[in-house]
């Protein structure tokens, strides 16, 4: 069973792949390998896919956990059909959700990949499982109604034939007002998704629940989604509501890095400490997406990968130390390092990455989003002065809420409490996972041109169409610089 | 064939070659590795050897008048930013190689005798090669984002240094603290690169100052503005430096492995602050207010580090102590625009402070045989006394090094340190004066700690004293675990890195006199030849014996107290002014401050932000949740299955929704 669902995975990531590098050409800023097959004409229904630069890096990424995913849900005994079933198809609807290219195929895509999130919460979680998967379902659903209004709301509207393809949407010329008011529906949808704060308190609880291989793929991919889809609708269908709400989002993303890292500090449950720890992490893409400047948001959307890439291994490695004591409590742990080498080892190093050490991912995109923010002439240089102080603060916090963690778990003689505890070191299956995540981590932080070329030019693209609309507003607020550029 | 200054990307990536491979391998076939220890130690040390010919190849190079080298490459783009990494060599950089290697080569010899019977022998000399690499990197960094790169990787390496005995509870604390409060500097620096790259669009030093004060000719940047953000700058090398307030941590850095404070936290790692000072100079010297603030910060330094370290009886401590305090006056010089006197005094101690530790860790070796592995015995100097008998080698070569860092003439600290004062004379007479003050403490404090050890009886038996010290740390239940009865001198390894860096500590001060500096003729050959010409012996003799002689009162009165016995400090200084004892023991009360209003105060204020996160934020959630499920709760009634009252519901909604719209319409 895990063979075949491990098998088909690898396919899948072996497909996107040999996709990337044969049928993609990174240069382009448009869509490539497009798909179009009509389903209801009338109603410009039709199944619609294609990649570009926003998608293929998230499509890769989202194959490549994945297929990490099976292999460390290896050691699921319960109901092994139906986990490695839901996690394909958990697989499909992500796939789905970043490439389509119709915003009805896109909600369903959206919606399909709810379903089998919430089984594997419901059926698979912790003690509390059920609250939290029904908080998530709740939390999901009603705020993908949004997307739903919203994607009928444009289609119907501002002439033409009805369409859902996402180049038809924007290229209609919608009304500042209503383009606000789309804008905002989607900001709460993908809102709740990313999350930001104050939209994010499903996420603990659906984060303290899971298993680790559905953790790998809620923290790798599923918040993702979110940045994404900022991304792909609110940045650039609605360049002018984007000018109006950037500054808030902006301000979000700052709440978020520290408002998360004081809460996970705080935090002693381990899993939710980790959980809290990937919302902060989500604040750099906001203010990425926030941002005029075509290297934060390249940094935001290297922030997307490199996140997915350490919040997964992080992830990983609380269910794999979760298997040996049995306690997720910082309180009831103490000086396991002594018996776990090899896991205090993978540990130190995950940590050390998502405290954005040099040489690893998290170092290059967060720098990206800092020098891109403050060389933004878009805003005041006060604001940018705030903005940029007030992340950096999270440069402090997040070392320390991580290192005192590993202080905790690791650090010490171990705890009397402990020696009933199976506290066996690291196999080489959870080994391979680990270096597989590391690779990347430190392959980005190393040359991170590998992968912001990737998606270069259509960010480029995207903020030059935000750029341009912000340059023509006529009647700018604070903390919007007023044109002209200051040179 | 390539010169060596073409290569120099190889002397950071030799040792990290190294610590990669036996990284995989302790990964991998951990039981195998650890066995294999020399050949590992073997392997690693010829790493580091290879960077160190490297670096001495440059440094040959630079003093043969080659013109500065510098490669770069394009490491990351987007819209129109490009940034360049690669490295470069200068006579700065040269010096620095040159340094570090020497110092790394000599503490990994030594390591090969002081960790030989720990468990984690390979894990060590991993993270001392992968050190060396990060400090190798941070050396030939062409721009200041490049060194801010190696900065947090030194900081990591110290950071897994300090923390190698995970299972003592002080390291654990320790390693944290050293990193977070790094990274409490590491925000300003990073603060400060941010806003001057978005003044000058250049990570590049030179570029940074030209471009600034362009900027600040066209009206650009405000000069306030230029100033902070040469302040922010200047808290990287505060905390990475150690200087006050943000040298809290260092002392408590002494939990990891001598060898590792020798290296790291005396030598190399802690002098990168005052490098990147220096590398920072052209900027700097734009603005001299911000010169007053380094070098008053560098002065109080000194002063704060002197002053504790005359009451410590921890033998590392009194000697983190002492680093503090030098590191300090390095600043000082850095302060009074004389960047050449600071790194003079960065090289000389650099090896004197090495060997000190070094030293202190052959007795803590020595000692570990007679009171067993435990800290708060092996290191107190309490339990010493009389180990020169015992430990000829070491005690020469520890007294050499207290004559050196006394500056007492012609040993290597005179020199640099004379310079230094000389400068602090010219610039800032109150600084002088306080610097003056703090040569006579130094020369005190460093002949206190080498009477308490090496001379007098031997007191580590004295179980009394043991359980006194025992309970004091609230270890009172543990017993002793010695077996043996009195020290040894330690294994070759261990003491002919010693030997080897006496030399240096003696004789290296002569390449800096001031009638004829070769250093600065090589840093900065201009003002080599200034210092020459404006040399006078009238002007230099009053001075030098000044601090001369302040340092003789000072060894004086501690061979007075500590040798003869004649002076009993304890009633006539401390019992007479107890405030003041209690203050310098206490380290000024800067660990109790930033314990209370710090680390008790991140916490308090992330517990009120996590209660407010699940009783408002989650809160109104759930309250939502629950007025839903009343709400559903009390509609079920209204499902009678009886389609009259149905009907009449309906019916209920027309009439209502027509008399909104009527009232609205």
């Amino acid at each position: 069973m895990r063979w075949y669902a491990l098998g088909v995975s690898l396919t899948t990531f072996l497909i996107t792949v040999g996709a990337y590098l044969n049928g993609y050409d990174p240069d382009i800023a448009g869509l490539q390998l497009r798909q179009v097959i009509p389903w209801v004409p009338d109603l410009g229904l039709g199944w619609s896919v294609g990649a570009d630069g926003l998608s293929m890096p998230l499509i890769l990424l989202t194959s490549f956990i994945t297929t990490l995913a099976c292999l460390a849900a290896w050691p699921v005994t319960f109901k092994p059909r139906l986990f490695f079933f839901l996690l394909l198809a958990m697989d499909g609807g992500q796939i789905a959700v970043f490439a389509v290219q119709d915003m009805l195929l896109f909600f369903l895509a959206w919606e399909l990949e709810l379903i089998p999130v919430y089984l594997l919460l419901a059926i698979w979680g912790g003690k509390k499982r059920q609250y939290a998967a029904t908080k998530f379902i709740l939390y999901t659903a009603v705020s993908s109604l949004f997307i739903l209004l919203v994607a009928l709301a444009m289609a119907f509207s501002g002439g033409g034939p009805v369409s859902f393809e996402y180049s038809d949407l924007a290229a209609k010329h919608l009304g500042a007002g209503f383009q606000a008011l789309c804008y905002a529906g989607l900001l709460i949808a993908f809102g709740v998704k990313l999350p930001i704060v104050p939209l994010h308190t499903w996420l603990p609880d659906a984060h303290g629940e899971a298993t680790a291989p559905v953790h790998m793929l809620l923290a790798g991919i599923l918040l993702k989604m979110g940045g994404y889809a900022l991304f792909r609708f609110n940045a650039s269908m609605f360049p002018d509501a984007h000018v109006q709400f950037a500054p808030l989002l902006v301000v979000l993303g700052v709440v978020n890095i520290i408002y998360a890292a004081l809460t996970s500090f705080a935090q002693r449950n381990l899993k939710r400490k980790i959980a809290y720890s990937s919302i902060s992490h989500m604040g750099f893409v906001l203010i990425g997406i926030g941002s005029f400047s075509p290297l934060a948001a390249s940094g935001a959307m290297l922030q997307m990968i490199s996140h997915g890439l350490i919040g997964a291994s992080l992830f990983f490695l609380v269910g794999a130390t979760y298997d040996r004591t049995h306690t997720l409590q910082l309180d009831e742990m103490g000086g396991v390092g002594q018996r776990m080498r090899k896991m205090f080892a993978m540990w130190t190093a995950c940590s050390l990455a998502s405290l954005a050490l040099p040489g690893m991912s998290g170092f290059v995109s967060e720098l990206m989003v800092f020098v891109g923010f403050a060389t933004d002439d878009a805003y005041t240089l006060p604001f940018r002065i705030v903005i940029d102080g007030a992340a950096a603060i999270g440069v402090i916090l997040t070392p320390i809420y991580l290192l005192s963690m590993l202080r905790e778990i690791f650090f010490g003689q171990e705890k009397p409490e402990l020696s009933d505890a199976n506290l066996v070191d690291a196999e080489p299956r959870e080994i391979y996972i680990i270096s597989c995540l590391l690779v990347p981590i430190i392959g980005i932080g190393l040359y991170p041109k590998l992968v912001t070329d990737s998606y270069r030019a259509t960010i480029e693209q995207v903020v030059a169409r935000d750029e341009s609309s912000m340059k023509a507003l006529t009647a700018p607020y604070l903390p919007l610089r007023s044109a002209p550029k200051l040179s | 064939m390539p010169s060596a200054a073409e290569v120099a990307w190889l002397i950071p990536l030799l040792p990290l070659v190294g610590a990669t491979l036996v990284g995989l391998g302790l990964i991998s076939f951990n039981r195998t590795l650890n066995r294999l220890r020399t050949p590992v130690a073997a392997l690693l040390i010829s790493c580091v050897g290879g960077s160190a010919v490297l670096s001495y190849g440059v440094l040959l190079e630079q003093l043969n008048g080659a013109a500065p080298y510098e490669q770069l490459f394009t490491w990351a783009s987007a819209g129109t930013f490009n940034l360049q990494m690669g490295f470069c060599v200068d006579p700065l950089g040269a010096v620095m190689l040159a340094l570090v290697t020497t110092i790394a080569l000599l503490v990994m010899v030594y390591s090969h005798g002081y960790m030989a019977h720990d468990k984690g022998y390979v894990r060590f000399f991993t993270y001392l090669a992968l050190f060396s690499s990060s400090m190798l990197g941070l050396i030939v960094s062409p721009n200041l984002l490049e060194i801010y790169v190696f900065w947090e990787l030194v900081g990591m390496c110290s950071y897994l240094l300090v923390g190698f005995w995970y299972d003592r509870d002080g390291a654990a604390h320790a390693a944290q603290k050293a990193f977070v409060v790094n990274r409490v500097g590491d925000f300003g620096l990073l603060l400060g690169i941010l806003g001057l790259f978005w003044a000058t669009g250049t990570f590049d030093f030179e570029g940074m100052a030209t471009g600034l004060s362009t900027a600040m000719a066209d009206g650009q940047v405000a000069g306030w503005a230029a100033v902070a953000l040469c302040l922010f700058v200047f808290m990287g090398p505060m905390a990475k430096s150690a200087q006050f307030p943000l040298h809290v941590w260092l002392p408590d850095a002494m939990e990891g492995p001598t060898p590792i404070s020798a290296l790291i936290h005396a030598a190399t790692m802690v002098a990168a602050g005052v490098f990147l000072v220096a590398r920072l100079e052209p900027l700097y010297n734009l603005f001299p207010q911000v010169l007053t603030v380094i070098a008053v910060v560098g002065t109080i330094t000194c002063f704060l580090g002197a002053s504790i370290a005359l009451t410590q009886m921890d033998l590392k401590k009194g000697l983190a102590y002492s680093t503090v305090s030098q590191l300090g006056y390095m600043m000082l010089a850095m302060g009074c625009g004389a960047p050449v006197a600071g790194m003079f005094h960065l090289v000389t101690h650099a090896f004197f402070k090495a060997m000190l530790f070094l030293d202190s860790g052959s007795v803590i070796h020595a000692m570990e045989e007679v009171v067993g592995h435990e800290p708060v015995l092996a290191q107190d100097m309490r339990l010493m006394g009389g180990l020169r008998k015992k430990m000829p080698i070491t005690a020469s070569t520890f007294f050499i090094g207290c004559v050196a860092i006394s500056g007492i003439p012609p040993l290597a600290g005179f020199w640099s340190k004379d310079e230094i004062l000389g400068q602090a004379f010219g610039s800032f007479p109150l600084l002088w004066a306080v610097g003056f003050l703090t040569a006579g403490m130094t020369a005190f404090y460093m002949f206190r700690l080498y009477f308490l050890t090496f001379e007098g009886e031997f007191r580590g038996t004295d179980s009394a004293v043991q359980q006194q010290l025992l309970a004091a740390a609230g270890k009172g239940d543990e017993t002793v675990h010695g077996h043996a009865s009195s020290p040894h001198e330690s294994a070759w390894p261990m003491t002919v890195p010693l030997m080897l860096l006496a030399v240096p500590s003696v004789l290296i001060g002569l390449l800096g006199t001031p009638w004829n500096n070769r250093f600065a003729g090589l840093l900065n050959p201009a003002e080599a030849l200034e210092m020459a010409e404006h040399f006078s012996w009238e002007e230099f003799l009053p001075l030098a014996g000044a601090s001369v002689a302040i340092s003789v009162a000072g060894i004086g009165l501690a061979t007075a107290a500590y040798a003869l016995r004649k002076v009993d400090l304890g009633t006539a200084v401390a019992g007479r002014f107890p405030a003041i004892n209690a203050f310098f023991a206490n380290k000024w009360y800067l660990d109790a401050l930033n314990d209370k209003l710090f680390v008790q105060g991140s916490r308090k204020l992330a517990r009120q932000v996590l209660q407010v996160d699940s009783k408002v934020v989650d809160g109104v959630v759930n309250l939502t949740g629950l007025v839903t499920l009343g709400s559903g709760e009390g509609l079920k009634y209204f499902e009678t299955g009886r389609a009259q009252f149905y009907a009449l519901i309906v019916f209920g909604g027309v009439i209502g929704l027509v008399v909104i719209f009527g009232a609205l319409g």
